[in-house]
């Protein structure tokens, strides 16, 4: 004999699958969500890559700055001459910066009297940020060799000007580097379980009491917590596969990049999508549970659907304070419900390894959630006021 | 066989429903008959499991709703004021959903729906969507639903409203071969033409209470009236004057 719980899930998930238009927007969105976020962000990322990768510099009026260009040449930097209209193809955008040599530059530099350049550019274009920060570097440099030339020259030792030596040594490896983009995957991961479990957490229990369905159901001589289990569990199965699918779509889109130079960024294979997956299933139980309960309180379809999309909200908000407020890992943080899945699976995306305490603290909690929201929406539907309605 | 002994449910400080009894035997049509808001729904509700009772019992077959409500469910086939379908499911899937959750085995459904479409004449609505349907083929598909586990107490909460008149005679007939197979039928109405045309026994309910009960020649004599419509009328005003 199949049990109450088994026939309540296999209804919600037929139900579920047959309302086309929803199942297939669904769908769509995350299939396609993740390939086309990571495609369109790793493009922005190579081109800013590319445009610092070539020394390049355009100047006007190079043929007063024989000192200068001889440095920029012997840099192996590329002089191309700036067409006459630099100013306004810089307020349009097709330049990014442009080093403007005055008549006496060579004159002044020689004579030691403050010679000057000017650096034209238009710093509300971020993609001309990394243009602009070359010319400055280069311009920097050709004054330091100066400098030390003549200081040399009059016998002192450039050490003075320099007591201190700072050198760069950058831990982040390229993949800690690429951490920005694979934010996102997190993001997706917390978010897709929300969006899938949508429908029939809303469908199960607002909908079901709209359609004036509700009463007849629980007339059944069922346990109610079989019947809201049975449903959570359909709820649960949802948000999970939808998660996998958007996920799915990303380790496909990753894989794209493989032979790339922003493989390493890319790092979002097998092992990376199983933590991912291990992650997303308690958390989805949480999420399935939490909507039914709010959905529960919910007089009408559209009520339920606004309480929703405010949860919604408030979750995705987690993931983009710890990125802005700049939260440094603590372990109490494994508790807190989303808070934890963001911090483990950040982790995942940078490639720290992790232990077992980091899957099991999140989930536990998630799970615990999960079974008391599945507890009080069967006390919920005792309630008499609940299910008639309320006055 | 439902009995209601002294039902009483307040909600709120308002009281709905203040004293119903009455028993509804088997092989019989027992109607409760009253006015809109005198408190029928909510006595079925009670009956049925749903609503718990601030005062008195209702009895199904001798098991108290509120103590043993599972066994009370098992026994009872409600068509309640809300009779919503899943619109994607098709009639069959509706109807099968209901006997699996009453632990009917796939064979046992198979069969249940092919005698309800027989008696409901509902055979080619069983593998359509239910979302296209009209109210008269609801109406069929949740009568099916409530009844697949056969059960020996049938309640219907105004099964009427809604139907049209060719619809609400085949609900008549269906109504009195449920009767003729032995089964306790209990229903709800406010239309005195269709309760004086079909119950073996009335039972008005005003304000939350029973005013009068028994067949209709009893209630005439009890009221002085000719008709029942009159007879209706007089015994619901007493009860309100007796307040």
């Amino acid at each position: 004999m199949r049990l109450p719980v088994a026939t309540v899930f296999l209804k919600e998930l037929r139900d579920a699958l047959r309302d086309r238009r929803t199942a297939l927007m669904v769908l769509v969105a995350s299939i396609l969500t993740g390939p086309v976020t990571l495609v369109l962000v790793a493009q922005f990322v190579s081109g800013l890559e590319e445009k610092a990768a070539t020394l390049k510099v355009r100047m006007v009026g190079q043929e007063h700055a024989a000192a200068l260009v001889n440095f920029l040449k012997r840099n192996d930097v590329e002089i191309e001459t700036a067409p006459a209209d630099y100013e306004a193809r810089i307020k349009e955008g097709r330049l990014d910066a442009v080093i403007v040599v005055p008549k006496d530059f060579d004159e002044r530099y020689l004579a030691g009297d403050g010679a000057k350049v000017e650096i034209f550019y238009d710093d509300s274009r971020t993609d001309s940020g990394p243009a602009i920060r070359q010319a400055e570097r280069l311009m920097r440099a050709f004054n330091r060799e100066t400098g030390m030339l003549r200081m040399i020259a009059r016998g002192v030792s450039p050490d003075l000007t320099e007591p201190v030596k700072v050198q760069h040594v950058n831990t982040a490896t390229p993949r800690q580097k690429g951490a920005f983009l694979l934010f996102l995957i997190t993001m997706f991961a917390i978010l897709s379980p929300l969006l899938g479990g949508m429908t029939i957490a809303i469908d199960s229990t607002a909908g079901e009491r709209e359609r004036g369905s509700l009463e007849p159901l629980l007339a059944n001589p069922v346990p109610i917590w079989q019947v809201v289990l049975g449903k959570w569990l359909a709820a649960w199965a949802f948000a999970t596969g939808v998660a996998v699918l958007t996920l799915g779509g990303f380790m496909i889109a990753a894989s794209f990049y493989a032979k790339q130079r922003l493989a390493a960024m890319m790092a979002f294979g097998g092992p990376e999508f199983a933590q991912f997956v291990a992650m997303v299933i308690p958390f989805a139980a949480m999420t399935s549970a939490i909507q039914m309960l709010i959905c529960t309180y919910g007089r009408s379809y559209r009520e339920a659907q606004t309480y929703v999309s405010y949860l919604a909200t408030v979750v995705s908000f987690v993931p983009l304070a710890v990125m802005f407020s700049g939260l440094k890992d603590a372990s109490w943080q494994l508790l807190v419900p989303v808070l934890g899945q963001q911090v483990v699976l950040s982790r995942v995306v940078r490639g720290d390894g992790l232990s077992a305490q980091d899957w099991l603290v999140p989930s536990a909690v998630a799970l615990a959630i999960a079974a008391a929201g599945v507890v009080l929406v069967s006390r919920l539907l005792r309630d008499e006021r609940i299910v008639f309605g309320r006055n | 066989m439902i009995e209601a002994r002294g039902l009483a449910k307040s909600f709120n400080g308002v009281h709905a429903v203040r004293s119903v009894s009455f028993a509804a035997p088997d092989g019989a049509i027992t109607a409760l008959l009253g006015p809109n808001g005198a408190g029928k729904t909510t006595t079925l509700r009670m009956i049925s499991t749903l609503v718990a009772p601030t005062k008195g019992h209702a009895l199904i077959d001798g098991l108290d709703a509120h103590v043993q409500p599972l066994a009370v469910r098992a026994r009872i086939g409600m068509l309640s004021d809300a009779r919503g379908l899943y619109g994607r499911l098709t009639a069959r899937e509706n109807i099968e959903y209901y006997g699996r959750l009453r632990s009917l085995a796939p064979a046992q459904v198979k069969d249940a729906i092919a005698r309800l479409a027989e008696l409901l004449d509902m055979g080619p609505l069983l593998d359509r969507r239910t979302d296209g349907f009209s109210q008269g083929e609801r109406m069929k598909v949740a009568i099916a639903r409530a009844l697949v586990h056969d059960p020996p107490n049938v309640m219907l909460d105004e099964p009427s409203n809604g139907l049209d008149v060719m619809t609400t005679r085949n609900l008549r007939e269906v109504i009195r071969q449920l009767r003729d197979a032995g089964k306790c039928v209990l229903f709800s109405s406010h239309v005195m033409q269709e309760v004086s045309a079909l119950c073996d026994t009335i039972v008005i309910v005003a304000r939350g209470s029973v005013v009068a009960s028994g067949r209709a020649p009893e209630l005439l004599a009890a009221s002085g009236c000719d008709n029942l419509e009159d007879a209706f009328v007089r015994l619901s005003e007493k009860a309100g004057d007796g307040e």
